[in-house]
């Protein structure tokens, strides 16, 4: 038991060593990332890619401050109408700030969006309520075995209404609970289209509210799709509902009115590791896709035909000097907080190479040296060796924190 | 004779035990006049809203007072019996020393999860009264990991206090700190979800680290 109890602190000193040292390690050494936004210049027809202060295109033509804003008039409109430097027109269509303004949107996606708490309850606005502005509802709906509302001022539910959308929503089809339910959970839009939900067999309906009734649509699918993440947006072009992010399966978006799923080309997306970006404007729409040390861009026009893509490609983390030690030194680490996730764990990552071998193998001799010079023999404290030889500094610190004083007569 | 060592170790924990209650029950009193007002004064679908998308929680308050629980019962129980190694008396009963220090520290912990559970209890019924079932349980996963915290915290206190040597103590010291902030990293609701069983499996194995340093102390070790 007493041995047992040595064994327990000994695993506990393991974990926060390799949480805490790794974690000093990097604030320390951790240089800052390389990280390119990629635009597409319908003045060139070309990418702009932009580091830092660094402005080039990909062929290699650098461009000042002033330059990049008129390859890009529909992010920098308002500098250049200030400037007088806005055309009229561009590959002969006119260009009213008001066009623009509809027609750009920006989207963001992170793994991190995948691997977050979901709310517990979402409200459902009414759609059509005849009101300029909408206003939000005092009850908040959510989906297990049916539908359920529950009023926030009594805090009971409201049979009558979870009745009905319950009824609603199975007549179009939906087998209850909910997997996915992706709104807009907020009066600060431009109209409402209520919810993106996904039923326990994955397929997509659009749930809301119209003058106090439900309206349900469900969605055809090309293909059975294995969707991961919706995100709802409210566009000012009203061309589409959602992005719709699939395990390996492609990234879709859902066309407004039509209820067609339109697919973007960017086969191979994993959205639990890739980064996914979108800027629309009057002509194309940019479609960024990367990791940690690579990125793929896509333009694609108002048809969603490619017109252009590049690519690009640089030091890994552990390409890198500060990667390149740490991994010589330290065999894994143990993160509580990652990118990818908003949950606190235990994120272990093992070490690549080999490198740290070396060091585990000084931690074993070194471990070896107290034991004689405190006259203890390796025989009886061969777990702890162990340890240490798996587990190297961390192990080490561990084993002389808490001392095996059994192994001793 | 267990009756009599028991009656000990409440005479030493019981102003911490009392105390912790009336904390408790203050904390739980200000959080749901607190709620109540903020209800009377915004509607209650925007503060459900406020919890549901901004992630503003109502018991914040409730954060370390179970840390500052299990450490006060902690100090408590053994540093009187640090003091001029009175623990040793103790260890002359006619009794195995193992099966005692278990027994004090069974005890010295079951008060304290009892104190948490009276805590969690009142919690739960007040929030009933405000909040449906989803913004209860995602409260509740959120300061799981604090009470769990503070368990852990009265399991590395009687480690840290139990152990002869200063040099140690230190060192338990630093492992301790850094393994309680685990328990506190972040606030957002349900962020600890997946890690949850784990700490509670960590915690469970803490129980009886204070063995460890015991036996040091029994042996003599200088």
């Amino acid at each position: 038991m007493i041995k047992f109890s040595r064994y327990t602190l000994v695993f506990i000193g393991i974990i926060v060593a390799s949480i805490s040292i790794p974690s000093l390690y990097w604030t320390i050494f951790e240089k800052v990332p390389k990280s390119v936004q990629v635009y597409y210049s319908c003045t060139i027809d070309d990418f702009v890619l932009v580091d830092g202060q660094n402005r080039v295109d990909t062929k290699g033509n650098s461009y000042t401050n002033d330059e990049y804003e008129r390859l890009l008039p529909f992010l920098f409109f308002r500098q250049l109408i200030a400037d007088g430097e806005m055309p009229d027109s561009i590959k002969g269509v006119l260009v009213e700030p008001s066009a623009i303004g509809r027609a750009s949107s920006f989207f963001r996606y992170i793994p991190r969006k995948i691997h977050a708490p979901q709310p517990a309850l979402y409200p459902m606005l009414e759609s059509q309520s005849g009101k300029v502005n909408l206003t939000m509802p005092d009850d908040y709906f959510r989906i297990n075995k049916r539908i359920e509302f529950i009023d926030s001022k009594t805090n009971k539910i409201n049979e009558e209404k979870s009745s009905l959308f319950t009824a609603a929503m199975a007549d179009k089809g939906f087998v209850f609970p909910a997997a996915i339910i992706a709104g807009i959970p907020s009066n600060r839009k431009s109209c409402d289209e209520g919810y993106f939900i996904t039923d326990d067999q994955g397929s997509l309906f659009q749930v809301k509210m119209v003058k106090g009734q439900p309206f349900v649509v469900k969605v055809d699918m090309p293909e059975k799709l294995d969707i991961v993440y919706i995100e709802a947006v409210d566009v000012r072009s009203k061309e589409f509902y959602c992005y719709v992010f699939t395990r390996n399966q492609g990234v879709y978006l859902l066309m407004e009115d039509v209820y067609e799923l339109q697919r973007l080309p960017v086969d191979g997306f994993d959205p639990e590791t890739m980064t996914f970006r979108m800027n629309s404007d009057l002509f194309n729409k940019c479609i960024t896709v990367g990791g940690d040390n690579w990125y793929k861009a896509i333009a694609i026009d108002d048809m969603y035909d490619v017109v252009a893509t590049t690519e690009d490609k640089w030091e890994g983390l552990y390409e890198r000097t500060d990667g390149k030690v740490f991994a010589a030194l330290f065999p894994f680490e143990i993160r509580t907080n990652i990118d990818d996730s908003a949950f606190v764990n235990f994120y272990f990552k093992l070490s690549p190479g080999f490198w740290w071998v070396i060091v585990n193998v000084i931690s074993v001799f070194a471990f070896i040296f107290v034991l004689r010079k405190r006259g203890w023999e390796i025989k009886s404290n061969i777990i702890d060796v162990i340890v240490v030889a798996l587990t190297g500094i961390f192990g080490l610190i561990a084993v002389l924190f808490f001392p095996n004083k059994f192994a001793k007569r | 004779m267990f009756k009599a060592i028991i009656y000990k170790e409440w005479i030493k924990i019981r102003l911490v035990v009392y105390a912790s209650l009336v904390l408790g029950l203050l904390a739980l009193i200000n959080i749901f006049l607190n709620v109540r007002h903020d209800i009377l004064f915004v509607d209650a679908a925007n503060y459900w809203y406020a919890f549901l998308f901004r992630g503003v929680i109502y018991f914040g308050i409730l954060k370390f007072l179970p840390f500052i629980m299990g450490g006060g019962i902690a100090i408590a129980q053994y540093f009187p019996e640090t003091v001029s190694k009175r623990i040793k008396l103790t260890f002359h009963l006619p009794y195995r020393e193992n099966t005692l220090l278990i027994r004090m520290h069974a005890f010295g912990a079951g008060m304290l999860a009892a104190i948490y559970a009276v805590i969690i209890l009142l919690f739960i019924g007040g929030s009933a009264i405000f909040f449906p079932s989803g913004i209860i349980i995602d409260s509740l996963l959120t300061l799981a990991p604090w009470f769990l915290g503070g368990l852990a915290t009265y399991f590395l206190v009687a480690l840290i206090l139990m152990e002869p040597m200063w040099l140690y103590r230190a060192f338990y010291a630093i492992v301790s700190a850094g393994f309680v902030t685990l328990f506190y990293k972040i606030d957002s609701i349900g962020g600890y979800k997946h890690l949850l069983a784990f700490l509670a499996l960590l915690t469970l194995l803490l129980s009886c680290v204070v063995l460890f340093s015991g036996y040091r102390f029994r042996k003599g070790e200088m």
